[in-house]
């Protein structure tokens, strides 16, 4: 498969600071690629690179094959963007900005593009009547997906589109992934919303700190991760039951429930032991990206508090590994990933 | 009225500097006023004759303020007194927009208003920081007549009647706050009020009775519709009226009381004129970066290309005026020749002048322009456009076209209101042949100016805005102001707007002419060279 996107060590440096610290991030042909890091890890400062907009301090990018630094505007022609703050001109209407910046790109003229704005202004539910000052941030962002979903582009970089957006849009928003995806478009997704990247992508790069810390397919990142497994504590169904499961680690009680964490493929195993332990309420939740992202955000104490109850022993530690320290944090992190996931329910 | 301290102290954080800096400018005026008019009509005789010329002449009128007497202090009220009224109007009416429609647009008085200080509280704490601001300037004002040697209660009435012009302009900064519902648009409507009251107040006095000695105006009652005007009608040093002051201290009251009583009837972000819905897809022509800078430009190139028509038509018009008299009064004429600078020919002298103007305004035309590029690079526009197929370059320079457009169309108007002010003239065309000379001589110093904001902007962007628009006014105020508070004529010409090429009895002055070309050129490459390996520098 050929890449859209390369990136080989590259660094960019504000003043003392490193926004990038050596992000090597590889995206190809028609893939849906969640960029996923916390703010400030570095996310918007690759896109602006990828953009030509920003020049890196030192390594490469090539976006199809060349420098987007000195090709910005050819390879713009290919490119559609949409920034994870959209400003507009306060005194141009929404309609008028978005066929401004469709014709920037080279289309923006013609039935089909006429019938393409109606469309997605109809689906976004988008007025493009009003003067860009007086909408709301979702509008704004409405006017930027608009233009960018309106003519056809061979890659979208698309930085944390959603945000401002209502649940019900951001299925329109959906959709229209699914779409160019079907068209054979390549899409980048910077994303801190696990469950938009979760749904979407194919693919899926961690960025923490200006590096790229985890890379693959989300079912390869799945494989690494555990099922948490919860039920009603009940005479039966104790926390010395649940430990007893083969696999199982993790095992606490908080307010009336079990719960526990058990390696992917064991789960299958496992489940009869439940069913003679005659538990009620089970809840089985399949290992989410969440989890994998606290893993590698987890590891500033500052952010996940540990808890004195997991028993957990690192049974997800090994991609987590890149560094000695993070690797044993990690092991805490997930033993916190239960109850914090439960807290928030 | 919770929270009035506390928003109070952050108006006054905010504006700190450029409150000191508007209140210094203004203040550095009235004091440099007294050096200006003691070197430049020092006796008597000087003063009654320059008096005699506007009486005659009352187009002057339009841009000073009331006669009333040829004493010291009376010359330095009528020559300046509307110029300190208004930077202290201008002031105001900006700064109270910036606190309340400002704030409102941007949405931080939702903010705000979501606190205990509630609806009341912001802008209270204008109406007191704005008054803070003018009795402060006031207070400087009357130092400053004090420390020439003025009288005190002249002194003290010039202080109080700039405290409380400001104080009105508030008030109408504060109703146009509540008219409309974009920060733009309010400034925009208390500048007109601003700019149609001063002008009816000059021409109100343009239209008075002069007295028998010409030394007085009795104003004609245009201009008691204007608070210039009241202003002017107080006549420190001579008359020292209370009755115009107690009219400007009821029309800041109710003009502040209206603002208030308006914002109660009215929600949040609202506002009392609506704007209007706009198109719901572009025109075809709005297809690329070049037209949607020359979009967003427009309005404001229209207001400097109509001003540069006026000083092209006043350049002509006054120029004939003023030879007329000149040549009926032998001592006004020395004056007169004074005035614009000496070198023989009145009427040429004085389109030279005005065209130094015309090119100032060409200048800012252009630099505004190149300005924007910097705005919507920390608003994010920029982005939004470099990441179409557009090169850095071509983005840039397309700024510069369309400045250079909007520099050259203002002098064009120029040219053609002075052509339109001459034709009713006997010698017309020889001062259309000057007219437009001179305009020709202007384009290169605006043009500098466009290349060396661009340079800024490309170099330093966070410096664009106030570089850019300092270096213009420095430019302007030596080659305007240099050579009548003393400069030497060869300091003067490093201003380039006063080594423009000239037109003279036989021929041209090319004057800098070359050196200006180079140092654009240059300046201009540069800025487009460097261009190439510029980042997107978006923080403010």
């Amino acid at each position: 498969m050929t890449s859209v996107i390369r990136t080989a060590d590259l660094h960019k440096d504000f003043g003392r600071v490193a926004a990038l610290d050596g992000l090597d991030l590889e995206v190809g042909e028609g893939q849906v690629h969640g960029f996923l890091g916390p703010n400030g890890a570095g996310k918007s400062t690759t896109i602006r690179i990828l953009l030509g907009l920003a020049r890196p301090t030192s390594g490469s990018a090539q976006v199809f094959g060349s420098d987007p630094w000195t090709g910005a505007a050819t390879l713009h022609r290919r490119i559609a963007y949409v920034p994870g703050d959209v400003s507009l001109w306060p005194n141009i209407s929404g309609g008028e900005s978005i066929d401004l910046l469709s014709r920037l790109r080279g289309g923006g003229r013609g039935a089909e593009y006429t019938a393409s704005v109606q469309r997605l202004s109809d689906a976004f539910e988008f007025d493009p009547r009003k003067k860009g000052r007086a909408y709301s941030k979702g509008n704004r962002q409405k006017v930027a997906l608009i233009a960018a979903f309106a003519v056809p582009a061979d890659l979208y970089i698309l930085d944390e589109p959603t945000s401002g957006l209502d649940p019900l849009m951001e299925v329109v928003f959906r959709h229209e992934i699914e779409r160019v995806r079907a068209a054979g478009a390549t899409v980048l997704l910077s994303s801190h919303i696990l469950s938009e990247v979760e749904v979407l992508c194919d693919r899926v790069s961690i960025i923490r700190a200006g590096r790229v810390v985890e890379s693959g397919s989300l079912a390869d990142m799945r494989h690494l991760t555990r099922v948490d497994v919860s039920f009603a504590a009940s005479p039966t169904a104790t926390r010395g039951a649940a430990a007893a499961v083969p696999g199982a680690q993790g095992v606490t009680e908080e307010a009336g429930r079990v719960s526990l964490t058990l390696a992917s493929d064991a789960v299958a195993a496992a489940l009869p032991r439940l069913g003679a332990l005659g538990v009620e309420g089970l809840r089985v939740s399949p290992p989410s990206l969440e989890e994998l992202f606290l893993r590698h955000y987890g590891d500033d104490p500052a952010t996940v508090p540990a808890t004195s109850g997991g028993t957990g022993t690192g049974g997800g530690t090994g991609t987590a590994a890149d560094t000695a320290p993070a690797g044993q944090v990690g092991a805490e992190a997930a033993g916190t990933a239960g109850p914090l996931r439960r807290d928030r329910r | 009225m919770n929270g009035i301290l506390p928003l109070l102290r952050q108006r006054l954080r905010r504006d700190g500097v450029q409150l000191a800096l508007w209140t210094v400018g203004t203040v550095a005026l009235a004091g440099a006023g007294y050096g200006g008019v003691q070197s430049s009509y020092g006796d008597e005789q000087e003063r009654v004759a320059l008096l005699a010329t506007v009486m005659a002449n009352p187009v002057i009128l339009l841009f000073r303020g009331l006669p009333s007497g040829a004493d010291d202090d009376q010359m330095v009220v009528f020559l300046l007194l509307p110029w300190l009224l208004i930077l202290a109007a201008l002031m105001s009416s900006f700064l109270a927009v910036r606190h309340t429609r400002g704030d409102e647009e941007d949405g931080r008085l939702e903010l705000l208003s979501a606190t205990p200080a509630a609806r009341w509280s912001p802008s209270v704490a204008t109406v007191i920081h704005g008054t803070i601001a003018n009795v402060v300037l006031g207070v400087l004002v009357t130092a400053a007549f004090l420390a020439n040697g003025a009288p005190a209660t002249g002194s003290v009435l010039v202080g109080l009647s700039c405290t409380l012009v400001g104080v009105v302009f508030l008030g109408v900064g504060l109703v146009a706050a509540q008219l409309l519902s974009t920060s733009r648009g309010a400034n925009s409507l208390a500048t007109w009020i601003l700019v149609g009251t001063f002008v009816l107040a000059g021409a109100g006095n343009a239209l008075g009775t002069p007295s028998d000695d010409l030394t007085r105006m009795q104003s004609s009652w245009l201009t008691w519709l204007s608070p210039f005007g009241w202003a002017e009608n107080v006549r420190a040093f001579d008359a020292n009226a209370a009755g115009p002051i107690v009219l400007l201290a009821g029309a800041a009251l109710v003009l502040v009381a209206g603002a208030l009583a308006l914002q109660s009837r009215r929600d949040i972000g609202g506002a009392f004129i609506a704007e209007r819905a706009g198109r719901a897809s572009a025109r075809s022509a709005l297809a690329s970066n070049l037209a949607l800078v020359a979009r967003m430009s427009t309005p404001s190139v229209v207001g400097w290309v109509v001003g540069g028509a006026l000083v092209g038509i006043l350049s002509t018009s006054l120029g004939a005026v003023a030879s007329e008299i000149g040549g009926e009064n032998p001592a006004v004429a020395d004056v007169l020749d004074k005035l614009s600078g000496g070198g023989g020919d009145l009427e040429r002298g004085i389109v030279v002048v005005f065209f130094m103007m015309l090119g100032i305004f060409a200048a800012c035309a252009g630099v505004q322009t190149i300005v924007r590029a910097r705005q919507d690079e920390t608003r994010g526009t920029a982005e939004a456009v470099l990441a179409t197929a557009i090169s850095r370059v071509r983005w840039l320079g397309d700024y510069v076209i369309v400045a250079v457009v909007a520099a050259s169309a203002t002098i064009a108007a120029g040219v053609l209101g002075a052509v339109l002010g001459a034709v009713s003239l006997t010698d017309g065309g020889g001062l259309m042949r000057d007219a437009a000379l001179a305009g020709a001589g202007q384009l290169l110093p605006a043009w500098l100016f466009i290349a060396l904001t661009a340079l800024v902007f490309v170099v330093a962007p966070r410096l664009t805005i106030a570089l850019g628009w300092t270096l213009v006014m420095v430019a302007a105020m030596i080659g305007l102001f240099g050579p009548l508070f003393g400069l030497d004529e060869d300091v003067a010409r490093l201003s380039p707007f006063a080594a423009a090429l000239t037109p003279t009895t036989t021929g041209v002055d090319a004057g800098g002419t070359w050196w200006v070309a180079v140092v654009t050129a240059a300046f201009a490459a540069g800025a487009l060279t460097l261009m190439r390996r510029r980042e997107l520098a978006s923080g403010g």
